[in-house]
């Protein structure tokens, strides 16, 4: 089609420009459900106890680079699932004994991966209704709770959330837990919220002691924790967010954990202003490539994303939220007739149709039958617009299932650069949703999206081998894109392997990483490597060039 | 049928290029309605080469999209910060109306002059500029284009091969538990070795000539092309502000007027593909037989001397090919370059069905001979005592800015001048030019008599294009 000058300015009459005149010109992924054939059955369930957590941990236990999913089953078993799937191929898992009772397995939440001892094999932190586990990985996907041999106290608390953080001096990762509702207090669950547990590693011995915990009071009923540098100082602040439903005056937290010095919460006098939302999952991502991360907190209602405000400062965490601005609030069903307010769970960024401008994924679902909001609740799935903001494709993805979306986790299950998806539902079979790529003619059709980097850090000079807190800036033309290697946020969930970007037409990419102190060293930022799109790379630091991964055929 | 024609190309005795006498287009663009796809006929083909003929020498004009005011030449689709002062400008571009401003010498598809350097920079941040300083751009001159198809099979059919070794040391490496690290070379030209680990890692720091993902790439003089099409796409926008859908489109800007200049989906795919249509079924230079006794003799011995001085260690004489059949889009672009996976079918070109194709010289396998005295690998081309065509400052797409593409010599004899700024007026000149791992052999050259230098440039004056 061709216009002439003079039709252009009729047009532009009407619109300021042709883009206005395309909803979404950009590709919607189709997403294709098949936990059944894939060999993923499993559900979360329980009693009230389970309304909340369900999470799920993508990681690589047997070494082959490829997510297995360790997932929680609530008053049910948790289950651990190798991958089987080909590079590009139907998503296939295989059901493993993790090497754990059966009572062990029961009232887990949730589960995070990360090294904790730095041997090399990912470990495992499990939240449960009760005694949290430290699992230590053995390598072959079977695991020996580790709470005894590293002076962990698991406690008996109702935990939902983890986040975890090397800080600078330290060999051994520090760990928090989120703890929800204390049970046994007096007029429970209402008002009485357990307090968080700040799990620091002790003395120099050559393994972790997690002996004398730091006990972060006020607790307010935590459903998700996120240790995220939010001022770029090169010093982890723990973010909490709570749920308003059961907490007596509480709010959203932010807690200062400066090294060698106990954790203290922001306040009103540091800026920090009071916010009181059903707060139940996190997700951060650095959205305008300024440094500084954006938060996105779900909530029962409309969805939070915060920003930096301009009264911000070097100390002063003053946030103002963009949600509508940038259509994430995701306050109601986007489909069907229930108009009733959204209870939104797991969130996490990413780019699920690869065209460089980040996504965003919500689950959804009722707590178990809260009429005052939508039964029928599908997760979102916001897809990044030119402008910054977002677009609702969970329909026309086809992810729109009428389930009771939980914790999450969004992963290339099978290596093939186009994101996956995974949903814990409460009460029903988990959702795994494999990426067939874009919508394409006739509409049966799919065809490939834009460009993909898959980036592997590797610091091999201490323990923190997945280099937790590191900063990966991926530079194409004048676009930038920076992740954070992060454990926790999420709803209970959470990942460790490749850092997915999405490269659009960008043939190739500069890579710049932001190391993390270390127990010895600095921050430092590496050289900038060269990468080609489409492939998986694995950056060592300190190494020249990056190498690059190959999946199973 | 495949492929449609509109009928305005059906009417070319009343309209040449499907637009009214007295309309400022073109009226090249929009002749073919649909994407080629599946095997084309011998007169299928020939009707799309004669729309990217008409393509490749037609002047775009502002009537129909020439001109990028809102965009720079970057291969991302990138927007000025500021609006383009003029329209065309002979440095940071848009910088020619036609294809053939720049490869016309001898004939479209030709090379080009001094006259006709481009100036190559990212196009990200300083697009504007209006000084031929090296800190801002990089000069290239023109290549021509003829065995252009021949060329890009060879690198599909080298690329396939390499990524073939590459699968099977990584599955012994599986099956075995043990590095396995393996040379890597396909149609006799080495690019080093990797290293496969049971892990799934490739180490690919031993790799030699060629980038990490093992993807020859063989056009451009830092060999950073991988098609036709990628090249066609990346060259409209650059130098006519001629926008192709395909990657400046609203698919990935947003966008259907990404330039700004009130026309929107300026290049279909469709037009693209008969662009490189036309460009790949270009005959290929060939090598003549001289009338002249006197230099027929020279040559022959200019020819051993090819050999003796090591030219032909990197000027390969010949690759062998394995099939003629050119399919369009490619295997190996990526995303804002069409590619095989993005279509139900890919149009194939079967070169057979053209004359030239019966010239070409088969081995006892049936390949087809590629006569191109090349390699399609990048070399290091200066050193601590020449520095000759080490005078760039700015790497190319992460290529060092002392390695270079080996110039294809098919055709050399009519393309002067010479070197990647086209500032060598003599073969002499550029043979003496070349240091790096091309030293031994201009040493060789440098080092030989008169008559042996003579004999050199004969032989090379015979590698004409027809």
């Amino acid at each position: 089609m061709r216009y002439t000058l003079a039709t252009l300015l009729l047009l532009a009459s009407a619109s300021s420009s042709l883009a206005l005149k395309m909803a979404f010109p950009f590709d919607i992924p189709m997403m294709e459900e098949e936990a059944a054939s894939a060999g993923i059955a499993h559900t979360y369930d329980g009693p009230f106890e389970y309304f909340v957590g369900g999470g799920a941990a993508s990681f690589d236990c047997n070494g082959d680079r490829m997510a297995d999913v360790f997932l929680a089953g609530g008053a049910g078993e948790a289950q651990l699932f190798i991958n089987r799937s080909k590079a590009g191929g139907a998503l296939a898992f295989e059901k493993i004994d993790p090497g754990l009772s059966a009572n062990d397995l029961r009232r887990v939440t949730g589960a995070y991966p990360l090294h904790i001892d730095g041997d090399g094999i990912l470990d495992l932190a499990v939240l449960r209704v009760g005694e949290n586990w430290l699992l230590k990985g053995n390598g072959d996907c079977t695991f020996t709770k580790a709470n005894r041999l590293w002076n962990y106290d698991g406690g008996r608390a109702w935990t939902v959330a983890f986040s975890a953080t090397y800080e600078a001096g330290n060999r051994f990762p520090t760990l928090a837990f989120g703890n929800y509702i204390d049970r046994t207090a007096p007029g429970s669950p209402w008002g009485t919220c357990e307090a968080n547990v700040l799990a620091r590693p002790q003395g120099t011995d050559e393994v972790p002691n997690y002996s004398t915990p730091q006990i972060l009071e006020p607790g307010y009923c935590a459903l998700s924790a996120l240790f995220t540098d939010w001022n770029a100082s090169g010093e982890a602040a723990l973010r909490i967010t709570n749920d308003r439903q059961y907490y007596r005056g509480g709010q959203e937290q932010l807690w200062r954990v400066p090294q060698d010095r106990p954790a203290r919460p922001y306040r009103t006098a540091d800026g920090w202003q009071r916010l009181q939302i059903w707060g139940m999952g996190i997700a951060a991502r650095d959205l305008d490539a300024d440094g500084r991360p954006e938060y996105a907190l779900t909530s029962m209602g409309d969805t939070k994303l915060q920003a930096l405000d301009d009264e911000s400062g070097e100390d002063r965490p003053i946030y103002r939220d963009q949600a509508f601005e940038k259509s994430a609030t995701a306050h109601r069903p986007y489909t069907g007739e229930d108009g009733k307010p959204s209870t939104g769970w797991h969130a996490q960024f990413a780019d699920f149709n690869n065209d460089a401008r980040t996504d965003l994924f919500i689950a959804k679902g009722n707590v178990e039958a809260m009429s005052d909001f939508a039964a029928f609740d599908p997760d979102n799935l916001l897809l990044g617009t030119l402008e910054g903001g977002f677009y609702e494709a969970g329909d026309k993805a086809g992810i729109a299932l009428k389930t009771r979306g939980r914790g999450a986790v969004v992963e290339d299950f099978n290596r093939d650069g186009m994101l996956d998806l995974l949903v814990v539902n409460r009460g029903e079979p988990t959702s795994l949703f494999r990426n067939l790529g874009r919508r394409a003619k006739p509409e049966t059709d799919t065809g490939p999206m834009g460009n993909f980097l898959a980036i592997e850090l590797r610091d091999e000079t201490g323990a923190n081998l997945s280099a937790i807190g590191a900063r990966i800036s991926v530079k194409t033309g004048n676009l930038t894109q920076n992740q954070t290697v992060a454990v926790g946020g999420g709803h209970a969930s959470g990942q460790a392997g490749f850092a997915h970007f999405g490269l659009g037409v960008a043939e190739r990419a500069s890579v710049r990483v932001q190391w993390p102190a270390g127990e010895n060293g600095e921050a430092e930022w590496s050289h900038a490597y060269r990468a080609f799109a489409d492939h998986h790379i694995v950056i060592t630091r300190g190494a020249a060039e990056p190498l690059m991964w190959f999946p199973p055929q | 049928m495949r492929w449609l024609i509109l009928p305005a190309v059906l009417t070319l005795a009343v309209t040449a290029h499907g637009a009214e006498p007295w309309e400022e287009v073109s009226g090249a663009l929009g002749q073919v309605e649909a994407l080629p796809s599946g095997a084309l006929s011998k007169a299928e083909l020939e009707d799309l080469i004669a729309i990217g003929d008409e393509l490749f020498i037609a002047k775009f004009t502002s009537a129909e999209g020439a001109g990028r005011p809102a965009a720079t030449q970057a291969i991302l689709p990138t927007k000025r910060r500021n609006p383009a002062t003029s329209a065309f400008a002979r440095t940071s571009g848009s910088d020619s109306n036609a294809c053939s401003s720049c490869h016309n010498d001898p004939v479209p598809g030709g090379a080009g002059d001094f006259a006709a350097t481009t100036f190559v920079s990212e196009g990200f941040t300083n697009s504007d500029f209006d000084t031929t300083d090296p800190q801002f751009s990089n000069e290239r001159g023109t290549n021509h284009l003829f065995g252009a198809g021949l060329v890009e099979l060879l690198a599909r059919e080298m690329t396939a091969g390499l990524h073939a070794q590459r699968a099977a040391a990584l599955v012994k490496a599986r099956q075995t538990g043990a590095p396995q690290t393996v040379d890597i070379t396909t149609k006799g030209v080495s690019f080093g070795s990797i290293t496969a680990r049971p892990d799934g890692i490739v180490d690919t720091s031993n790799r030699d000539g060629i980038d990490a993902d093992l993807v020859v790439k063989p056009f451009g003089q830092k060999g950073v092309m991988v098609s036709l099409r990628q090249f066609s796409v990346n060259a409209m926008n650059h130098h006519h502000g001629m926008q192709p859908v395909e990657r400046f489109g609203p698919r990935w800007t947003g966008e259907a007027d990404h330039d700004g200049d009130g026309f929107a989906d300026e290049i279909r795919a469709a037009d693209i593909s008969a662009l490189v249509a036309w460009q790949a079924t270009l005959e290929p230079p060939a090598r003549i037989t001289p009338e002249d006794t006197t230099w027929r003799d020279l040559a022959a011995t200019g020819s051993q001397n090819f050999d003796a001085f090591g030219c032909a260690t990197c000027h390969i004489r010949t690759l062998p090919l394995d099939s003629l059949s050119f399919a369009d889009p490619g295997p190996l672009d990526t995303a804002g370059t069409l590619k095989d996976r993005d279509v139900a079918e890919p149009a194939v070109y079967e070169l057979e069905f053209l004359e030239w194709a019966k010239t070409l010289e088969r081995d006892d396998q049936g390949r087809v001979l590629v006569p191109l005295f090349g390699d399609l690998k990048r070399h290091t081309m200066t050193d601590r005592t020449n520095e000759r065509l080490g005078n760039e400052l700015l790497a190319q797409r992460f290529v060092d800015r002392t390695a270079f593409a080996t110039t294809e010599l098919w055709g050399v004899a009519s393309t002067a001048p010479y070197g990647h700024r086209n500032d060598m007026t003599t073969l002499d000149e550029i043979i003496r030019a070349h240091g790096g791992e091309a030293a031994q052999s201009a040493m060789a050259y440098r080092d030989a008599t008169d008559r042996h230098r003579t004999t050199l440039i004969a032989f090379l004056k015979t590698l004409v294009l027809n």
